[in-house]
């Protein structure tokens, strides 16, 4: 069996062909770059300037955007493609290929189209970027890039898992992304601060650490906002991260730890799930 | 070769199917028959690797291996009750998918294209097309791999007279090249057309295994002739009751049942009576009305 003709390859490379097809994606990838156009023409509005900002300044103000859209996008697209019409999963699950070559070809075909959607929507901002501000702080972008990958990692691992149960209805396993989706990206962050400012410094800056580590879509944003400015990353959670690990190498450490765990653990459940569930 | 020993299939507290023991040879063709809700589709699915039993285990091909490995389903081809295939891809790029998946030569893919009826439409979308060009897609997808044992759930529910046709000769063919056929229906017309042996289930349970011939034979003591004649002979009844004990005259007609072999001799006494036969009608027992007697007994 050569690597075009693996099960793997093979269901990545008709899920890559639909998800380039859907509308969705297409969206995605074209409210992506609006919005990263969007937030380079108007940086400097806010402090009474004009013109275009460079990367650094640009990844740093859509740090926050990546982690409110791509988690969201990655579940609705995840789950509208893992929780397929019955007679198609049907179809498909009694080929002579093991039900796990099937989830990781699918998802790898997901990644590769979300990927593809953000690379476009990021580059052709990029371009512009590069035209009106020059090739300042590039690498920056290219860290935003990867924050972004590994946010679609992450969250299309949860959408695996959560419609990988059998036939579930797509409308209750999407209710219950958008659920996961408001908890972790919006929820969390505001339980934890209010719970913060209760405590005194040292237990609320303990908290704050814990939190980014423990919430996937806080380990991502506080990752590539040290990333982009190392130690001069600003936020409460990030100085306590910097502070507990004593400098930025073991925050990045931990901060890959928790990534790389969000990024195997849905997918470890949702193998688990799968091999197991009634289709 | 299908194999399903005590299978057990429970939904929660509902269960689908219960102690199912039964095989389906080489060459065999075999309906499964039931009325709806009765497990038809749970033990085909149990066949296909889809489900887990609950208890028991279902075997396929040679040598038997369970049908929840991978190796098993190399020997299947399955066809589910409801076929749908991502709307965003056009037929040919299903069927090329399919190929691929099952390491099948592309020459296939022409020929079930040809056999389905797609051949003018494999280009187009499947989000335009009708309900029984989907079901002719699942088919050639079925149809694709030489498997081994086909296992169809009503197949021929949204098939048109010429896709019946098709699909009728193209199961007796892969029968008679030695292939395991089980597939589900309510067209009873399936049944005679193309099985060897129906397995009757009704909530769960295998209530009746048929073979052809004793399918013919139920069948044959359900049948029915009717005479009327030109004037009545008195001892007539009674001497045609010892070949058909059921005769009786209704509305001025001798009603014999039994099957059409006993006929010839209560044709004999008749003519023998001096009487003339002025009309003959005769009808064979039907598969439906069997199908009702045996789902009522079980039920009882």
């Amino acid at each position: 069996m050569t690597l075009r003709s693996s099960p793997v390859v093979l269901c990545a490379r008709q899920e890559l062909l639909l998800a380039a097809r859907s509308r969705w994606t297409q969206i995605f990838a074209a409210v992506f770059g609006a919005l990263a156009l969007a937030v380079a023409a108007s940086g400097y509005v806010l402090s009474g300037g004009g013109g275009f900002e460079d990367y650094a300044r640009t990844a740093t103000s859509l740090a926050s955007l990546v982690i409110l859209l791509v988690p969201v996008t990655a579940l609705v697209i995840g789950i509208l493609a893992l929780s397929s019409d019955r007679g198609a999963t049907e179809i498909l699950f009694s080929q002579p290929v093991s039900r796990r070559a099937i989830l990781f070809g699918r998802l790898l075909g997901l990644f590769v189209a979300l990927a593809a959607a953000q690379a476009i929507g990021l580059g052709g901002a990029g371009v512009v970027i590069f035209w009106r501000a020059g090739s300042s702080g590039l690498s920056a972008y290219g860290i935003l890039f990867a924050g972004a990958l590994a946010a679609t990692a992450i969250f299309l691992g949860i959408a695996a898992f959560l419609a990988s149960g059998g036939p579930v209805r797509r409308s209750r396993a999407l209710a219950i992304a958008l659920i996961v989706w408001f908890g972790t990206v919006v929820l969390f962050d505001v339980v934890v601060l209010a719970v913060a400012t209760l405590l005194r410094s040292g237990p609320a800056s303990r908290l704050l650490m814990t939190a980014v580590l423990v919430n996937p879509a806080d380990a991502v944003r506080t990752a590539t906002l040290l990333g982009i400015h190392g130690t001069t990353a600003f936020g409460a959670a990030s100085l306590a991260l910097l502070r507990f690990t004593r400098g930025p190498v073991g925050a990045a450490l931990l901060l890959a730890a928790s990534t790389l765990f969000w990024i195997l653990a849905p997918l470890a459940l949702a193998v688990r799930r799968i091999e197991r569930a009634d289709l | 070769m299908i194999r399903f020993e005590e299978f057990g299939k429970r939904y929660g507290r509902r269960c689908a199917v219960e102690s199912l023991t039964c095989s389906v040879e080489a060459g065999e063709a075999v309906a499964l028959l039931g009325p709806n809700g009765s497990g038809k589709t749970t033990t085909l699915k149990g066949a296909a690797g889809l489900i887990r039993p609950t208890s028991g285990r279902v075997r396929i091909g040679e040598p038997p291996r369970d049908a929840s490995l991978p190796a098993a389903r190399r020997a299947i081809s399955y066809l589910p009750q409801k076929v749908a295939f991502p709307e965003a891809l056009t037929g040919r790029e299903v069927l090329e998918f399919y190929r691929a998946l099952r390491g099948v030569a592309a020459e296939r893919v022409p020929e079930v294209l040809k056999f389905a009826s797609l051949n003018g439409s494999s280009n187009r979308g499947i989000a335009s097309y009708s309900g029984g060009m989907v079901q002719r897609l699942g088919l050639a997808v079925a149809l694709l791999p030489d498997a081994p044992v086909l296992l169809l759930d009503e197949p021929t529910a949204a098939l048109d007279p010429d896709g019946l046709c098709a699909f009728y000769g193209f199961v007796e063919k892969r029968r008679a090249e030695g292939h395991t056929v089980l597939f589900t229906s309510h067209q009873l017309g399936d049944v005679e057309r193309l099985a060897d042996r129906l397995l009757l289930l009704v909530e769960g349970r295998l209530v009746a295994s048929l073979t052809q011939g004793e399918l013919a034979e139920r069948l044959a003591e359900r049948g029915v002739m009717r005479l009327r004649l030109d004037r009545a002979v008195p001892d007539l009844l009674g001497k045609i009751r010892r070949v058909a004990p059921g005769v009786t005259w209704a509305g001025g007609e001798l009603v014999v049942p039994g099957p059409a072999k006993d006929r010839p001799y209560v044709l004999d006494l008749v003519r023998s009576s001096g009487a003339a036969i002025v009309n003959l009608v005769a009808s064979e027992g039907r598969l439906d009305v069997l199908y009702r007697e045996l789902v009522a007994e079980e039920r009882r």
